[in-house]
């Protein structure tokens, strides 16, 4: 038994030996499906994190094309709106009350969601009715005329104020989930408090205008100055045709404690007919009125000397056959907009052209004419508060929302209260609703959702003509001081900046970075390049506003003082450079060989330092004698432009004699007689030959420069121009300090990964080592440094700092070297801080990122997809 | 024969005289134009960066040294006093021209319209209106350097230079007061404003943070209870009570807090200028004073180190133009350390996924290219997306969910040392990837092989095999990200720098590390104060010394990682087959 159980407990007990290894360990196996999973997901969270970042500058970005939602729309109809014309609507900020005005004065206030009732004052016009009512866009400011020529001002305001919730009273009816109506005034709900909306109103004495008994037909009202002194002006037609700009001032009746208006009037010089006069239109200062007559003639009168209006212009607005039916400035009180019988729009502004057919020499003109044609003829136009969006209606009720600038129909309003027209129809001042009061007392309040109205591609892209310009052009401005202030967002400029100074830095850059690559590659010992790259290298970890600050506050003031010499060290140091080489060939052979090495590397430093001296040295001379004495002036256009032509085109002009010598080398062989001389002698001839011929490429570039000059060519308007203190040159200047590091590190790695045999090859088979460089490792290596250069190129394209610091940030567009700049990465820096989230200006900023992100992942595929193929070449050599 | 050989012999010499000359002297081959324009690019790069990091050093190190003040005085007879700041050939405009005499404009004329001047410090800023002022050198009469003036810092206006007449101490005048004396004095007037300091910023501050708290408390509980609950209410009275007791004690401390400033204002020197204008100066307001023209070599070491002391360890005074860079110091310390701890697991693991797990295809090459693409992709791009997703999206979220009762100002819904270490993580993650899988890829396959071999797992083989081989290639890839993301300043400027942060993203109170809070950051430091700053001059010495020791953390950064890449090469160098 014990036998028999012996080997079955040693096999027992070898079987256990046997089964452990099989199992791994539960923590083993629980680690590697805990590291696979963590990994693979981790990994793959971070390569979609990174793809999100475009996808998510997309979605910021989408909703400026869009054009706009109606959200929601309520109607309802007005209970005592019994058959009356109703003149003017009005509502508050949070489209608490809306109100109608009648001709009679009485006002009809309704709650503006529901359409209930509500109490409200009326005017005492003393029975009478107003035959015309002008009123102020923005304020209440309200103004009667009577048929007995009489007018009376007023105010009518709907008045609110935050209350603490002890004020609301008790008992009071709730008009909906935000309102309560309480002691004849709404109470709206607010995080914590409420706040209380009323009307008001006030009104003046009569004040004659007309001459007794004609009546006022048609009234324009401004008010400016401040509040305590506002300067009420309006415009007025009478029943004879006879249009007055009048001043009224505010009396108060110290015994009696009423207000009256003292008016004084001056008659505009014109001789229409008022049946013919659909509009009257002032504006906010009261220095212009236009006058809008039937077949479309608008009139505009100077009348910044009130005494004295003069009309300086009258031009036909609409085709022979189509009556002007309806004229409204827009915000502002510049464009004006032209609604015409055949449903037609078009806005119009007074053009700077200095013509002289106007007597201030501003042409009215058809700017925006592209809108859409409305089905009827156009019967109101009401406009935006805030925006240049506006409102036209047409004679069947349709009610459409445009867009000016952008030429746009942005909404067209669906189910009209009337279909035989409205009587009134506002954009609420916030521009989130339109009021529609159809004329037989049916309201609809049209809730809109329109954020971001004026950009298009059109206008993010393309010119687009502004108010005040005089030509459609590519303009970045988002903000100004004025309330009516338009924003201007081009991406043209920024687009155009970013390259400018791009490109301007590659031009320094890339030659400087490409040769000092070959050099460090080819022609140092490793040892010395193992010093030499690593300090080119730390030159890349240079913060950028290190960079930006030097090149600000150190460089720029230099550069300023120093301008004349800086431009011609471009010419001066690499021909200081080229001399020191042809002296250097004069050497004998053998001391060249034992110098070369460290001892040249020194010689190069000095020769880099002669032609600096060399240029601060001669450029005051320079300065006096070819700059008019002062570069800084001579760029604003002083003085001949020969001198800087001539700088231009030196290296084209040594370019074509050294190929015309090659060919005069040719026929008489002096490249063989050459050879045949010693070393001293054929280094002396050679430097010989280079003086004279660099003498004759500066007599052929001054000869060339003069025959162009001559024929009216300048560079400055060109490339060059007035000379501002942080420019591009600065800034082309301070980026090349980041790129040059980049390209030489790439380009020295590119021609450091050509397969040393092919240089062994070349060598062994006789060839120096420049020739090795030039026809083997250079264009072996040639796709390499390409992607070197695109690299730069994306640096240099979103370089930030650099950019903010030492250009001046102005966005134009000019190539101008002297003048400042404004890159898409320096805008996004100075303006994102300050734009307010989801904002037009806010969505545009990330569109700028977008366009930025675009363009450097372009630029950065192409260098990686060239240096991929360079790698798979010089494996497969 | 004679007429075969003489042909003959004439071909050979020509032949073999032509070619020993070719061999040496054809000039063209030997390129000598095109290697002096090469290697003159190289030196024009080489003296590119030597002279920045030349002109940073020479300008940071220098700038804290005690420089002489000089009395100028001019040919008109104006005097003024002041430490040479820097000289300058400048092209005198036509205005200036004109106002010079006949004699000076010759002087001009005679060097092509160019002339000398220099800029001296004057400082008294409150008596003047400027810190400085220009003069041309043909414009002076002649420079003094008196013994008896002072070199005054203080806490508001910037620097004074001039003399003390006396010193009053509690009433007791002291006319002509000794430096020691002064510094006696103005030492315990540091003590006096450090009592001030405490009791404003620690007991009154501390009381007023309890009376906001409560009063978040208070909002917290109407949102999740309503405003009218019986719980509520009991949390408003409670907060009613105590913030009742607390003001009160507010009220105690802030009348100690005006006997203290009524005693501390009986301290002061009476200080008078070059041209004889007086101005009574708080002993507590003067940070430092010192005979410039009258020190040992060592006292002005001493000075020297003092001032680094002050530089590094204190707050920035007078927008930041003055005093030290610690806040800057602190946060962009955390922000980088922050900006590791997000980058270093996410990026490896990335890097392991595309090398180690993912299937080596079209895809992964593309996913490649992109990745190394990002690297080049602008970092203000990033900052764009850091302010409208991180701020805005993920922390406008967070702030509704945690906290609700301090809306509308926002919490994490706006710029904090997290998002622009979130930010500036997705910036240098591509580096980190590309790195990281280079280090990878550089392990031998054999290793692998033989590790699964043995039976470890893949985990197992990776955790104990690859990765310790690809470490010195990780580190090298973590620190070079640092070192970006402690330089980059655009991106921050998005989400979260600023100008003055009034608190450290990191202190001693709980809990210790506050992610939400902005922070200041040496690269902004150096933006603010070259560019917008009050007087740009006045702020410039501060800029190149901040420039310093910015340069020189990223500099220690890249030195740490070669040497780190070396070491570890060399720890497995042996280990390698």
């Amino acid at each position: 038994m014990t036998d028999a159980t012996q080997p079955s407990s040693e096999s027992a007990r070898r079987s256990v030996v046997y089964s452990r290894p099989k199992s791994t360990s539960k923590r083993v196996l629980f680690m590697d499906r805990f590291a696979d999973r963590a990994i693979t997901y981790g990994g793959l969270f971070v390569i979609i994190a990174v793809f999100a970042i475009m996808a998510f500058l997309i979605w910021v970005c989408l909703p400026l094309l869009s054009s706009g939602d109606l959200k929601d729309r309520s109607a309802y109809t007005l209970p005592h709106h019994g058959g009356q014309t109703y003149a003017a609507a009005q509502t508050d900020e949070q489209l608490t009350i809306a109100l109608d005005l009648a001709p009679s004065g009485t006002i009809e206030a309704f709650h503006a969601p529901t359409g209930k009732a509500l109490p409200s004052p009326s005017f005492d016009l003393g029975g009478k009715t107003a035959t015309a009512i002008g009123k102020t866009l923005q304020g209440g400011d309200i103004i009667f005329g009577f048929d007995d020529g009489t007018v009376r001002v007023g105010t009518l305001t709907i008045k609110q104020m935050i209350v603490t919730e002890a004020v609301l009273p008790a008992g009071g009816e709730k008009l909906d989930e935000r309102d309560i109506l309480a002691d004849g005034a709404v109470f709206s709900r607010v995080p914590g408090q409420y706040r209380r909306t009323t009307i008001e109103t006030a009104l003046e004495g009569p004040a004659q205008v007309a001459p007794v008994g004609t009546p006022i037909l048609k009234v324009d009202y401004r008010v400016s100055g401040t509040a305590e002194r506002p300067l009420k002006t309006f415009v007025s037609l009478d029943a004879a045709g006879t249009i007055r700009l009048s001043q009224a001032a505010s009396i108060v009746n110290m015994m009696t404690g009423e207000t009256s208006s003292d008016v004084t009037s001056s008659e505009i010089p014109t001789d229409v007919q008022a049946g013919d006069v659909v509009a009257l239109l002032l504006n906010a200062d009261g220095t212009r009125v236009i006058i809008g007559l039937k077949d479309g003639a608008l009139l505009r009168f100077n009348t910044r000397d009130f005494k004295n209006p003069q009309q300086v212009e009258r031009v036909g607005t609409l085709p022979a056959g189509v009556t002007l039916t309806s004229l409204a400035y827009l915000n502002g009180d510049n464009s004006l907009i032209v609604g015409g019988s055949d449903g037609s729009t078009a806005v119009w502004f007074g053009v700077d052209r200095k013509s002289k057919d106007t007597a201030d020499g501003i042409v009215l003109t058809k700017v925006h004419g592209a809108f859409e044609a409305m089905p009827a003829a156009v019967t109101d136009i009401r406009v935006s508060q805030r925006t240049r969006m506006f409102l036209t209606a047409d004679s069947s009720g349709e009610v459409w929302v445009r867009h000016a600038t952008t030429e746009r129909t942005l909404l067209k309003l669906p189910q009209t209260p009337d279909a035989s027209g409205l009587s009134a129809v506002i954009f609420a001042p916030r521009d989130d609703a339109v009021l529609g009061v159809g004329r037989n007392g049916q309201v609809a309040l049209w809730r809109i959702d329109i954020p971001h109205p004026e950009t298009t591609l059109q206008s993010l892209f393309g010119k687009v003509w502004y108010e005040g310009y005089s030509e459609p052009d590519y303009v970045w401005q988002s903000t100004a001081s004025q309330d009516s202030f338009e924003p201007k967002l081009s991406l043209v400029p920024l687009i155009f900046g970013t390259f400018k100074a791009a490109l301007y830095a590659m031009l320094l850059a890339v030659p400087i970075a490409l040769f000092a690559a070959i050099y460090t590659s080819e022609f140092l010992h490793w040892k010395v390049r193992a010093v030499v790259k690593p300090v080119m290298e730390l030159m890349a970890t240079l913060p950028s506003v290190v960079i930006g600050f030097i090149a600000a506050l150190v460089l720029s003031p230099i550069v300023e003082n120093w301008i004349a010499a800086i431009v011609i060290a471009f010419a001066v140091i690499p021909l200081t450079l080229i001399g020191a080489a042809f002296l250097w060939q004069i050497l004998p052979g053998r001391i060249a060989l034992l110098l070369d090495g460290v001892p040249k590397l020194i010689f190069f430093f000095v020769a880099v330092i002669l032609g600096v001296w060399g240029a601060v040295a001669i450029g005051p001379s320079v300065e006096a004698a070819f700059f008019n004495g002062d570069f800084r002036q001579w760029t604003s256009g002083e003085g001949s432009g020969q001198p800087f032509l001539f700088l231009l085109l030196l290296p084209l002009s040594a370019l074509a004699v050294f190929l015309g010598w090659r060919v005069i080398d040719g026929i008489v062989g002096y490249r063989p007689w050459m050879r045949q001389q010693g070393d001293i002698g054929a280094g002396t001839v050679e430097f010989v030959r280079w003086a004279v011929l660099i003498g004759i490429t500066l007599v052929v570039a001054w000869g060339f420069a003069g025959v162009l000059t001559s024929a009216g060519l300048d560079a400055r308007g060109g490339i060059i121009g007035p000379y501002v203190q942080r420019n591009t040159l600065i800034a082309a200047f301070a980026i090349s300090f980041a790129l040059i590091p980049i390209i030489y590190t790439i380009a020295e790695d590119a021609m450091n990964t050509v397969p040393e045999h092919l240089r062994a090859g070349s060598l062994a088979c006789g060839a120096s080592k420049w020739q090795t460089a030039r026809w083997i490792i250079v264009p072996t290596a040639g796709s390499g440094i390409f992607s070197a250069m695109m690299i730069g190129l994306g640096r240099a394209v979103g370089e930030t700092m650099i950019v903010v610091m030492a250009t001046g940030n102005t966005p134009v567009t000019d190539f101008n070297l002297f003048n400042g700049l404004r890159a898409l990465s320096a805008n996004i820096n100075v303006e994102l801080p300050e734009a307010v989230k989801d904002s037009t200006l806010y969505r545009t900023l990330f569109l700028c990122g977008l366009v930025l992100f675009a363009l450097t992942f372009i630029i950065n595929t192409i260098a990686e997809m060239v240096r991929q193929r360079f790698r798979k070449r010089a494996a497969q050599l | 024969m004679t007429d075969l050989t003489a042909p003959k012999s004439a071909t050979v010499s020509r032949a073999g005289a032509g070619r020993a000359r070719n061999y040496a002297t054809d000039l063209a081959a030997r390129g000598e134009p095109m290697v002096w324009a090469m290697g003159g690019s190289l030196a024009i790069g080489l003296l590119m960066i030597v002279g920045i990091l030349g002109l940073i050093a020479w300008m940071g190190f220098t700038t804290f040294w005690p420089q002489p003040v000089a009395v100028v005085t001019a040919k008109d007879g104006k005097v003024i006093a002041g430490e040479v700041f820097r000289d300058e050939t400048y092209k005198p405009s036509d205005d200036q021209l004109k106002a010079m005499t006949p004699e000076q404009q010759a002087v001009v004329e005679g060097a092509q319209g160019y002339a000398e001047r220099t800029l001296y410090r004057v400082g008294n800023y409150d008596l003047y209106g400027e810190d400085f002022q220009w003069r041309n050198v043909l414009d002076i009469a002649s420079t003094e350097y008196p013994a008896d003036f002072f070199y005054l810092e203080r806490l508001e206006w910037g620097v004074f230079i001039g003399r003390v007449t006396s010193m009053t101490l509690a009433g007791a005048e002291t006319a002509a007061p000794s430096i020691d004396a002064l510094n006696e004095a103005i030492s315990a007037g540091h003590d006096r404003r450090a009592e001030i300091s405490r009791l404003k910023t620690d007991e009154i501050g501390h009381n007023s943070e309890k009376i906001e708290e409560l009063r978040l408390d208070v909002k917290s509980a109407t949102l999740s209870y309503g405003a009218n609950d019986e719980r509520t209410r009991k949390i408003q009275a409670e907060a009613a009570e105590k913030t009742r007791i607390l003001e009160e004690e507010s009220a105690k401390l802030n009348v100690h807090l005006a006997e203290l400033q009524a005693e501390d204002a009986k301290y002061f020197a009476t200080l008078t200028d070059v041209g004889g204008q007086t101005k009574q100066q708080p002993l507590s307001s003067i940070v430092r004073l010192y005979k410039p023209n009258d020190m040992s070599f060592f006292e002005k070491l001493g000075t020297y180190f003092g001032r680094w002391g002050e530089f590094i360890f204190a707050e920035p005074r007078e927008a930041n133009t003055e005093g030290g860079v610690w806040p800057a110091i602190v946060g962009t310390l955390a922000m980088t350390v922050l900006l590791s701890l997000l980058v270093a697991p996410f990026g490896v693991m990335t890097a392991l996924y595309l090398r180690e797990y993912a299937k080596q295809g079209r895809l992964v090459s593309f996913v490649r290219i992109c990745v190394n693409n990002l690297a080049g992709v602008p970092s203000i791009v990033y900052g764009v997306f850091g302010l409208g997703f991180f701020c805005y999206v993920l922390g406008g979220t967070i702030d509704q969910l945690f906290f609700p009762e301090k809306l509308p100002s926002p919490t994490f819904g706006t710029g904090g040392v997290l998002w622009a270490a979130l930010t500036l993580a997705l910036l240098t993650v591509p580096v980190v990837i590309v790195a990281t899988e280079e280090a990878l890829a550089a392990v031998p396959r054999s290793m692998r092989e033989g590790s699964l071999a043995c039976g470890a797992s893949k985990w197992q083989t990776i955790r104990w095999i690859v990765l310790p081989r690809a470490m010195p290639g990780i580190m090298t890839g973590l620190i070079l990200a640092m070192a970006r993301g402690a330089g980059e300043v655009a991106p921050l400027m998005l989400v979260g720098v600023v100008k003055l942060a009034p608190e450290l993203p990191i202190d001693f109170s709980f809990p210790f590390v506050h992610l939400d809070r902005s922070f200041m950051h040496l690269g902004f430091h150096i933006y603010d104060v070259g560019f917008q700053s009050r007087n740009a001059e006045a702020g410039r010495p501060m800029v190149y010394v901040t420039t310093l020791l910015l340069i020189a953390i990223i500099l220690l950064m890249n030195a740490a990682a070669i040497n780190i890449r070396s070491r570890l090469k060399r720890r497995f160098a042996g280990s390698q087959f």
